[in-house]
């Protein structure tokens, strides 16, 4: 049974349409998209910073947790509720503030849709540049908590290099303000390390950013490989020319069969991999750039280098990529993906090991990543239903993650920790290297009030990943 | 300092050994900061050395500064102790270099001028020109985020530190971030170090993103007649799809020789624009054409520097600190930052409140950051000086920005803080800095707030 008493504060500090408590009504807020947690007490709306400081407040003097939420996107876990808890789901605070374009700024809240901001601006010709694969869904609010990437941050960057000021809610109820809609405002600069701290050390509720200008011209390649290999190498080759692209994708045989079976969008069925880059920029430099990339692609075998002709076709086959996640999901009743890091120049040799994980648990294992950025996101394709075949995955993805460590990279480049690889983190972090970052937590957040049990190892678990990936991944 | 001074000498000289370390009088009063002098120098060779010594400095109550060329150290308030310096020159190695992952590892001691010469064989750079010609080091540039006139296309060092190791004053080494450009695991930690001024830990080990040569450079100089007119000018070239490398409207008052050297518009009333362009041939063709096509709407005249005249602009520019200062020591540097489209209000209203003054002033200003310096190059004393600085301040808050006191004569710095007034995340950080420093042995009372 709910607890009455706690419901009824919470509307008295909103207002009965904001807050959701009913069974029924709660069943949907189990989830992100990595996994099923547990149902939360109450979920609850609110529309101002005042709203959020009240039901902070109740929550802090009920004794359960707090967990903010914005469209339920991630891959962690992190929107999910680990401990008791209620969620605040920012989606209704999702007015855009104030756009200057002179100044290159926005103001937003958190529930602010990615998309619809860049959106707002691109009559102006500007555009918000983190472009995460969910950008028509997912809030501000939730890339700011996640430090954000997508294709494009191959030459922008994460949200950590866009977000200059947050509105932040703190456990004991007080409201600051960090960063500035300037640069170099002195003192720390908290805006830079609350900026993928997923929700546990305070509540964003408002967001400066920077705009980017659109640029000239654009231009999107697909070079088309007969072996993976030669796709692998082409990537460190492209950089060694001198040459940063917008975006660098990378995706495998398997994978682009599914998106091409999805979306028709034009993909190769029979290669081996793809490659799609895209360059932009002043006409003169995109023109350059796109011929140095198809020789270099040519030069390392490519079967075929297309170049899109329209916008509708570049548009396509951006879909394609965009949606490659749901594509495998046709294929097989389940599928989990991993988030890990490697330096570029290590792909070739991550995807040798890739195919012998794939054949040492018997899986398959689709790849797609952001290649220029060594981000892998392998999709182990499962069911369910067959307990075996779970455990093979658990094993797989932490084979994988092993693997990305002892090569110098990280656990996660964009998905976050959540509860997913929290107890992961040990793997690259050592107990000195945790005790510093509990120490920021215990000053933003020193009754553990917000998203417990999330980021930083709890012990219980030591070395595994989280995931209960019968479930529902 | 703690009373028991010979002891703690004692186990620093048993850390260190004997020739790491110094209580020479010459040797320390170069390292003075804001006139204090510190006793004792010492210069570990190791990442675990300077973890020790923190730790050791913190056991005997002992405040330290680190450093390396000591290019930045007259930015901040006034340390409240300072008993200890802590030089970085003794760590320069490079751990680890992949230039076709385009990332490299560094002791914080290693110079920028050092690292450039590194990279540049396999046409790749930092692209960072921070005040100091070359001179400073990786770990003062990070722990001041430190930038110049590039960072109009690339951004400061915030944006290029993929990770780091921090020795603190509980004795320990951490990591945070790593080599790989992108990583979200934890905390970023390294976004706090960065621009902390050495007063949360030190520095032992970055790793940054490296980025390739553009292939040939370009700079124009545009002589815009007025603010009005130079207003004009940013606003077409941020609108347009140019996108310059560096970009900066130099302003001096009549009259104002700085250097016999400088680029010729220091040396009158004139402003100029100077921009600089990279890419292929066909890129600044087009570049040089569009330029030329909006300056000749606005009627600005217009010209392409030749390479020498082009180096010295923008050697001068990134020095601009060092470069007002070697003829003017008593010169007050002010760093202002602001939102981008008030920058030309700004210097109009410095031109007149350092007329009012009756002292002369020379400004640059990054156009497209929003960050603008102005230096008063006369001597004022320390009342006037106050009064100044304080009316420009107003001017900044007024326009929505902070105005920030770099480099001003001791008896004017006594009399205020010099990175202004702290606001409601003011808390946070203090108590961020007691959770790490909570003896607060790391440079004590330089930071806002004086924390």
């Amino acid at each position: 049974m709910k607890s009455p008493p706690l419901i009824r504060e919470l509307v008295r500090a909103t207002n009965t349409e904001a807050v959701l408590w009913r069974a029924e009504d709660l069943l949907l807020y189990e989830y992100d998209a990595l996994s099923v947690m547990r149902q939360p007490e109450a979920v609850v709306f609110p529309t101002t910073t005042e709203e959020v400081v009240r039901v902070v407040g109740i929550a802090a003097q009920q004794g359960v947790s707090v967990i903010p939420r914005g469209a339920g996107t991630g891959l962690s876990g992190g929107a999910t509720v680990a401990e008791r808890g209620i969620l605040i789901a920012l989606s209704r605070m999702n007015k855009i503030v104030e756009i200057d374009l002179e100044n290159q700024r926005a103001r937003v809240q958190p529930g602010v849709v990615n998309l619809d901001l860049s959106r707002a601006v691109e009559d102006a010709g500007y555009y918000f540049a983190p472009d995460p694969s969910s950008q028509k869904a997912c809030t501000l609010g939730g890339n700011v908590a996640e430090n954000s990437g997508g294709p494009h941050t191959l030459a922008y960057g994460v949200t950590t290099h866009h977000a200059l000021g947050l509105e932040i809610v703190l456990s004991d109820g007080d409201v600051i303000h960090t960063g500035a809609k300037f640069w170099d405002r002195p003192g720390y600069d908290l805006t830079g390390v609350v900026v993928g701290s997923e929700g546990t050390l305070g509540i964003v509720t408002e967001i400066t950013v920077r705009l980017c200008r659109l640029p000239e011209a654009v231009k999107t390649l697909l070079a088309i490989f007969d072996r993976v290999l030669d796709a692998t190498r082409t990537v460190a080759a492209i950089t060694a020319r001198g040459i940063t692209p917008a975006a660098l994708e990378m995706m495998d045989g398997f994978t682009l069969r599914a998106v091409e079976a999805a979306t028709g969008a034009g993909y190769p069925i029979d290669s081996a991999a793809v490659l799609l880059i895209e360059v932009e920029g002043l006409r003169e430099a995109v023109e350059e750039q796109a011929q140095a990339i198809e020789a270099v692609c040519r030069e390392n075998s490519a079967r075929e280098v297309r170049c899109a002709r329209s916008e509708e076709e570049r548009a396509l086959l951006w879909k394609g990529r965009k949606n490659a996640f749901g594509a495998l999901g046709r294929i097989a009743p389940n599928y989990y993906v991993q988030d890990g890091v490697i330096p570029r120049t290590r792909l070739p040799e991550m995807l040798e090991f890739t195919a012998e994980v794939e054949k040492r648990y018997a899986l398959r294992i689709g790849n797609i990543f952001h290649a220029g950025d060594g981000n892998l996101h392998p999709l182990i394709m499962f069911d369910a239903r067959d307990r075996s075949e779970c455990e093979r995955v658990v094993r797989a993805a932490r084979d994988l993650i092993a693997k990305c460590v002892e090569m110098g990279g990280s656990i996660t480049g964009e998905h976050g920790v959540g509860v997913e690889k929290n107890e992961l983190m040990p793997l690259i972090f050592s107990e000195d290297d945790l005790e510093m970052q509990r120490r920021i937590k215990g000053v933003f957040n020193p009754s553990g009030l917000f998203n417990p049990g999330k980021v930083l190892p709890t012990g219980k678990m030591c070395g595994e990943l989280r995931i209960q990936i019968g479930a529902g991944a | 300092m703690v009373a028991d001074v010979k002891s703690a000498l004692k186990e620093f000289s048993a850390l260190l050994g004997e020739e790491h370390l110094t209580t020479d009088a010459a040797t320390c009063s170069t390292c003075a900061v804001d006139g204090k002098v510190p006793r004792l120098i010492v210069y570990p060779s190791t990442a675990e050395e300077v973890a020790a010594v923190l730790k050791l400095a913190a056991d005997s109550g002992f405040a330290l500064i680190p450093f390396r060329n000591r290019t930045k150290l007259d930015i901040g308030n006034p340390p409240e102790r300072y008993d200890m310096g802590l030089s970085l020159k003794g760590m320069n190695n490079v751990w680890h270099y992949e230039p076709a992952d385009l990332t490299i590892s560094v002791e914080p001691g290693l110079k920028l001028k050092e690292l450039q010469h590194l990279v540049a064989r396999d046409r790749l750079w930092l692209p960072l020109d921070p005040a100091g010609d070359g001179q400073a080091s990786l770990g003062g540039i990070v722990a001041a985020n430190a930038s110049g006139p590039l960072r109009h296309a690339y951004g400061s060092p915030r944006d290029m530190v993929l990770g780091m190791k921090i020795a603190t004053v509980q004795g320990k080494i951490i990591k945070t971030g790593g080599r790989v450009v992108k990583n979200v695991a934890g905390y970023d930690l390294g976004k706090l170090l960065i621009g902390s001024y050495g007063t949360l830990g030190v520095i032992v080990e970055v790793s940054l993103k490296l980025f390739p040569l553009p292939g040939r450079r370009e700079t124009f100089i545009l002589q815009p007649g007025n603010l009005g007119i130079a207003r004009d000018l940013r606003r077409r070239i941020l609108e347009s799809p140019l996108s310059p490398l560096r970009m900066v409207l130099l302003v001096a008052s009549a009259g104002t020789k700085l250097r016999v050297d400088a680029p010729r518009a220091f040396d009158s009333s004139r402003l100029e624009m100077c921009i600089d362009a990279g890419g292929s041939d066909s890129m600044l063709m087009r570049i040089r054409t569009m330029l030329e096509g909006i300056a000749k709407e606005l009627a600005v005249p217009f010209e392409s520097c030749n390479a020498q005249d082009a180096e010295n602009t923008w050697v001068h520019a990134s020095d601009f600190r060092r470069w007002i200062g070697e003829g003017h020591p008593q010169a007050i540097v002010l760093k202002i930052c602001l939102p981008i489209s008030a920058s030309e209000q700004f210097l109009s209203m410095a031109q007149q409140e350092a007329e009012n003054a009756k002292a002369r002033m020379a400004a640059m200003s990054l156009l497209g950051v929003g960050i603008v310096y102005v230096a008063v190059l006369d001597s004022l004393g320390a009342a006037d000086g106050e009064h100044l600085t304080r009316r420009l301040k107003h001017s900044a808050e007024n326009l929505g920005g902070v105005l920030i006191v770099e480099q001003c004569p001791l008896e004017l710095k006594m009399r205020l803080d010099v990175w202004g007034e702290p606001k409601d995340d003011y808390e946070i950080m203090r108590k961020l800095k007691m959770a790490w420093d909570s003896r607060r042995t790391l440079a004590p009372g330089r930071m806002i707030g004086r924390i």
